[in-house]
């Protein structure tokens, strides 16, 4: 955050003077990893490792932030040069490590966490237990079920879209742990809500089932990465703006072929066409 | 409408947590979804059309989420996402798919154009309510501090 640039302070107590650059260098990066896996913007990390690597004293360092890569190097022209290069694979949004590590580095532009803490702080900060999937799930149905109602359903058909929120959280709870690639979770995802919705419809409850499908659907939109994106390509971060925006575009197709392939096959099993 | 706007609080707190927006943070951030969901609806009653309607709504959704992000000290990507997620296409990109299906390829596109131009609409939103400086949210951060300092003196 650009507030933090004044008043850095001159000299900040570190563990061991040997290896040290090496070690300011792995710390501002492995922060700057942490925010770039959980969805925090380019700029922010790129001034998240900078203002750390200048904190802790280091003078001449430079670093280059991509969607899913860090650069750095830190002292090029003297004895203790060192460089890092992280691949960093696009994950799911955790904002509340974003938060974190943010206050992080507002305190060591402070001055009042040392290299030693900073590094306990990060572990706990990686270690910190994901929401259990018995809160994720029931929040996840009643977003959907809220949404339903929200864009015109009947109270009983958000009860539906309850059911089949719940089901694709935990459908994709389940394709996260066997590492099933996004694509494949997002057309199978929609698709097996509107399975569920289509199933309702045969069994002949009289719901609007248009509206618990995209009820169901909603927690797959690709809303976040659309925010990213902008503000990614508004601060002049084209290419990592651009990889978001395509992963934002590429996510709203994933949806749309669920959907279709769904229908479609319905109609071809002789549901015949579906009223609107 | 004041209990759609509930319902939206609710459910943009309900998808924060599947994001793991911070604790301390679900009643501002379902603030912001309500906000933005509200000022859809205003519009949407005044006759804007959807496509203006989420420009207004973004708009004053990502100025609410600076003024908020300025006095809480968290960043700002915390509260723009949560309100965002009430105004993202979700049925239009439902229905392109199923226009298309049905092999109604004229409201197919009419569909799909009105997604990507909500979407664009979302995307404008964001992008002005960005341009304004960030020194003047910097004040209102430091006034909420100001009065901090001065409750704990009082306290002390």
């Amino acid at each position: 955050m650009s507030k933090n640039k004044k008043n850095l302070p001159q000299h900040v107590p570190i563990c061991s003077e040997s290896c040290r650059s090496k070690e300011i260098l792995d710390l501002a990066v492995s922060m700057g990893e942490e925010l770039l896996k959980n969805g925090a913007e380019i700029y922010r990390v790129q001034e998240t490792v900078e203002h750390v690597m200048k904190a802790y004293g280091a003078e001449d360092f430079n670093v280059f932030v991509l969607t899913n890569g860090i650069f750095a190097t830190i002292h090029e022209n003297r004895e203790d040069a060192g460089s890092i290069v992280r691949n960093v694979p696009i994950g799911t949004v955790n904002l509340e490590k974003i938060a974190v590590i943010n206050q992080m580095s507002r305190e060591i532009c402070q001055g009042t966490c040392s290299i030693c803490q900073a590094k306990k702080q990060l572990e706990q900060c990686r270690k910190t237990s994901v929401m259990p999937k018995r809160l994720l799930i029931p929040a996840c149905g009643i977003g959907s079920a809220g949404f339903c109602y929200l864009l015109g359903g009947h109270p009983f058909d958000s009860l539906f879209s309850f059911f089949l929120g719940m089901l694709l959280q935990w459908f994709l709870l389940a394709a996260e742990e066997r590492h099933v690639s996004k694509f494949l979770t997002d057309i199978l995802g929609s698709a097996m809500v509107t399975i569920g919705g289509l199933v309702l419809y045969v069994l002949g409850l009289h719901i609007q089932f248009d509206r618990v499908i995209i009820g169901g659907i909603i927690l797959l939109m690709p809303g976040v990465a659309l925010v990213t994106a902008i503000r990614d390509l508004f601060n002049g971060d084209y290419l990592s703006g651009g990889i978001r925006l395509m992963d934002a575009l590429l996510t709203g197709m994933s949806i749309a072929i669920g959907v279709g392939a769904a229908i479609k096959a319905f109609q071809l099993l002789g549901g015949g066409m579906l009223p609107l | 409408m004041m209990i759609e706007i509930i319902v939206a609080m609710v459910s943009v707190l309900a998808f924060g947590v599947s994001f793991h927006i911070p604790k301390s943070e679900y009643l501002y951030c379902a603030l912001n979804g309500g906000i933005g969901w509200a000022v859809y609806r205003l519009c949407l009653n005044c006759s804007f059309g959807p496509t203006a309607s989420a420009l207004w709504a973004t708009l004053v959704l990502t100025l609410a989420a600076r003024v908020l992000s300025a006095v809480r000290k968290m960043p700002s990507t915390v509260f723009l996402i949560a309100g965002i997620f009430s105004l993202v296409p979700g049925s239009g990109i439902y229905y392109t798919s199923y226009y298309l299906i049905r092999n109604e390829l004229s409201q197919g596109s009419a569909k799909g154009i009105e997604t990507f131009k909500i979407a664009g609409a979302i995307v404008l939103g964001i992008i002005f309510g960005l341009a304004l400086p960030q020194n003047w949210f910097n004040y209102l951060g430091r006034i909420t501090e100001r009065r901090q300092k001065k409750q704990e003196e009082e306290k002390n």
